[in-house]
């Protein structure tokens, strides 16, 4: 047991990466310096830049309890939470985060909302409303609605409306999707200003964007070198760098500290200088980590030379939307809506290509195990996570059909390390070698390019 | 010859639920399956489609899901799904999937991946019942019957679409009116009956429903032989039942079932669509904000009570009317949307002092003797 609880963090092999969970605590400390001087705070959840930067530019601090049940997870302090939410008759299958978060709820309640001295990472504070999004999963509108059960605070759900392959290609069905999404945004502003007793300040949400948009660029700029031969950074680079562009990508301080990302990464490629000292094989990981074990990856790189070289669609920035989106477009919310509608429906045409759906989870891979050169993909199917795990299967059934790229299943879960084995996870993979040399030789013979 | 009528019809139809589809197709008739209860019949069957909604079978092992889907899904979805990849649907004309929750949505993905029906449409609906997510539902309507259109071989006029409506909520009304006659003491249906027409008449055509939901009224009117007196006056709130074995286990126990608040009962007859001048206007808030189930969020009151009442006061007025004294909330495992409610919900039946059983579930009748043991104490329990 006492092993057990034995941190397992990954060491990551980028300076940068290694440099990016200041900006995890930042987002925490900046959220309690706020509370003190008596500055709205909200919570949120990953909405893809979509309410939350509107928050942000009306001066509110976030905090993130998705990411707060991941940092509890990696320092393995989640399953106090996780037992007191259950307790309370939330049952064990619903998501990790979200029992962290009810449980650490709870407990703020109890403390008569003054965080608890051995909360981890210094803490949440009391939020002035809940801002929920319905993007990707149930539970993240949800989870915050029970909230209510410890704490009177409003919820604001954003859509985020869901369109599948065909429906994305209907005439004038994406201008109703945005145009759907625009008008909401503007609900929000509206929530916003009555509970906050001020007006939207429409440039600094401006100068918001205009700072995403370029933190994105590098992030995307960065995703691109990391198809180079051997690998530049790999999954736990990723998992760490993820931070500033998927929490903080409007914050000058994330953009200055993309640049130096780019740089690092992009000097790796120029000297062809791996992640790993000997790239044997590429794999890509989905969907969500197993936060309170990433040092696994750095086992698998040693022992079998395993690189990581793409993973997480839903955490990757998009490509920059495409000009003629852009062009003549002088509503914020409009072009917010463009961007995060683009985020979730950039891979249509290779869904389409492919007759398959969704776009959500599945189609980014079936692109990417070309061009990042893919030998085999590392299901991750989470105990409490639905959503991130409804299509895995499928997707190995698309990978294995039109690629011949095997995979291989490894149950865990994000925050919930009582359901994760990780000799079993090791046994899997010693077995996996044979499987990726297998279909690397039938796949040379189909002729396909890696 | 006799011919079977009233509860013995529906009990024949629930045996074999695609029978009636099957005939209808050979007869040249257009099958329109769809999943819960969000996309509009009338829709359907103004264009000429027979509705007939998608189920899983608890009756049935699991062979074909692991392949397309996690075990850590709903086992409800994974269930049609295993079902679907056996064939059971294969003489669908028209798929119609809906985004009612998450595990409603992948599904719907996932099938029409392997799956392919002459027409085939996702339909999303948003999550709020927002103004501006009522427009755009009315949009998504809108798309879909085009999409129905194009293999229907006719265009649905507003007129049409409004002598849908007409048939439709005389449906509903005539399920109101069976609902009403458990409110007597013992209650005139049995929860097993009650299931067994509420899901007949989703398996066949909305007429012939109709003069179903009619016998069975005048049935059971007159019956002397209808359930007994027990303790226990219980509603079902949660995640779906589709099988009678699961509602015969819980009237063994001691307990009459005499309303619910689930997607194949109440949830999917209690409200009429409005006969607006535009007939999308009066599917659009029909479908989207007047079915109440946990999936759509509404926005948060200015009090935690006014809040509570919003969103669950209509169960307060079942309790009072059907004189309910006990809550069996239902939960087929892995079921986000209603796992979530459970805390809330329990609360609020508790608050009225009613004696409150959760049970999460794993949909298959293997699964369910265990459960006899936690019916019985609960029917103990009920003053
Ligand atoms: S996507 Fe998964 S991890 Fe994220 S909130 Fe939903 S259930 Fe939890």
């Amino acid at each position: 047991m006492g092993d057990k609880k034995k941190k397992k963090s990954s060491a990551k092999t980028l300076q940068t990466a290694r440099e990016a969970g200041n900006f995890g605590k930042k987002i925490l400390a900046s959220a309690r310096t706020a509370a003190e001087e008596g500055k709205p705070i909200a919570w949120s959840m990953v909405d893809w830049w979509l309410g939350g930067t509107i928050a942000k530019a009306m001066g509110v601090e976030l905090c993130y309890p998705e990411n707060y049940g991941a940092f509890c997870a990696s320092v393995r302090r989640a399953e106090p939470y996780l037992d007191y939410a259950e307790s309370d008759g939330i049952p064990n299958t619903t998501c990790g985060y979200a029992r962290n978060c009810i449980g650490y709820t709870r407990r703020l309640q109890e403390n008569n909302f003054v965080i608890p001295q051995d909360a981890p990472g210094g803490g949440m504070p009391k939020p002035l409303f809940l801002l929920a999004c319905g993007a990707v999963c149930d539970a993240r509108y949800k989870w915050f609605q029970s909230l209510g059960r410890y704490m009177n605070v409003p919820v604001w759900t954003l859509e985020f409306p869901q369109t599948g392959v065909a429906e994305y290609y209907l005439a004038g069905n994406k201008e109703e999707n945005i145009k759907f999404m625009v008008q909401e945004l503007r609900e929000f502003v509206s929530f916003l200003e009555k509970l906050l007793g001020k007006k939207m300040d429409w440039d600094n949400l401006s100068e918001r964007l205009d700072t995403i948009f370029k933190t994105h660029q590098l992030a995307h700029e960065v995703d691109i070198l990391r198809k180079s031969v051997p690998s530049p950074a790999v999954n736990t680079d990723f998992w760490a760098l993820m931070i500033p562009h998927l929490y903080l990508p409007d914050d000058p301080e994330a953009l200055e500290f993309y640049k130096r990302v780019y740089e690092e990464v992009k000097y790796k490629v120029d000297n062809k200088i791996g992640a790993i000292p000997n790239e044997k094989y590429r794999m890509a990981f989905s969907e969500l980590p197993p936060w309170h074990t990433l040092g696994l990856f750095d086992e698998f790189a040693e022992k079998h030379g395993i690189a990581f070289v793409i993973e997480s669609w839903n955490y990757h920035a998009p490509s920059p939307l495409p000009e003629s989106e852009r062009e003549g477009i002088t509503d914020p919310l409009e072009l917010i809506a463009r961007y995060s509608y683009h985020k979730f429906n950039e891979s249509a045409p290779t869904a389409k290509k492919y007759c398959m759906d969704p776009t959500i989870f599945t189609a980014p891979y079936l692109k990417w195990v070309e061009e990042y050169k893919v030998d085999g993909l590392f299901c991750h199917p989470l105990m409490s996570c639905r959503p991130a795990t409804y299509t895995l299967m499928h997707l190995r059934n698309l990978l294995m059909e039109k690629f011949k790229v095997p995979s291989v299943v490894v149950e865990g879960d994000i925050v919930d390390l009582r359901v994760f084995n990780e000799e079993e996870a090791h046994a899997k993979i010693d077995a996996f070698i044979e499987t990726m040399d297998y279909y690397r030789e039938i796949r040379r013979k189909e002729g396909f390019g890696w | 010859m006799t011919v079977i009528k009233g509860l013995a019809r529906a009990e024949q139809i629930y045996q074999d639920r695609e029978k009636r589809a099957k005939e209808l197709k050979a007869e040249g008739k257009k099958i329109a399956g769809y999943l819960c209860c969000y996309p509009p019949l009338e829709i359907m069957t103004s264009l000429g489609y027979m509705p007939i909604r998608i189920m899983g079978e608890m009756d049935e092992p699991l062979t074909e899901a692991d392949t397309y889907l996690p075990t850590v899904m709903c086992a409800f979805y994974r269930s049609v799904l295993d079902v679907a990849m056996k064939g059971r649907y294969d003489y669908l004309d028209a798929f119609i999937g809906a985004h009612a929750c998450d595990g409603a949505e992948r599904v719907s993905y996932v099938w029409r991946s392997y799956l392919k029906s002459p027409c085939s449409f996702y339909l999303d609906i948003p999550h709020t019942n927002h103004a501006a997510a009522i427009e755009f539902f009315k949009k998504q309507l809108f798309y879909l019957k085009e999409e129905l259109e194009k293999t229907a071989g006719k265009k649905a006029t507003a007129a049409m679409i409004k002598e849908a409506v007409t048939l439709h909520n005389k449906q509903r009304s005539l399920v109101r009116q069976l609902y009403e006659l458990n409110k007597q003491d013992p209650p005139l249906v049995s929860g097993s009956e009650m299931l067994q027409v509420m899901i007949a008449i989703m398996c066949i055509p909305p007429e012939e429903g109709n003069v179903l939901l009619e016998e069975v009224i005048e049935e059971v009117k007159g019956r002397a032989e209808g359930p007994k007196k027990k303790k226990g006056r219980i509603l079902i709130w949660g995640s779906l039942i589709d099988n009678i074995a699961f509602t015969k286990l819980i009237e063994d126990c001691g307990l009459n079932i005499v309303i619910d608040d689930t997607a194949i009962g109440t949830r999917s007859f209690w409200i009429d669509v409005d006969e607006t001048e535009d007939p999308f206007d009066g599917l659009a808030i029909r479908y989207l904000d007047k079915i109440v189930c946990p999936r759509t969020f509404r926005d948060t009151k200015n009090t935690r009570m006014e809040d509570l009442d919003n969103r669950f006061s209509y169960l307060k007025k079942m309790i009072k009317d059907w004189n309910v004294n006990g809550v069996y909330m239902n939960i087929i495992r892995n079921c986000d949307i209603h796992g979530y409610e459970i805390s809330e919900v329990r609360d609020y039946f508790e608050e009225m002092g009613l004696p409150v059983l959760v049970i999460e579930q794993d949909y298959s009748t293997t699964a369910l003797e265990p459960l006899r043991t936690r019916f019985q104490a609960f029917a103990e329990s009920i003053n």
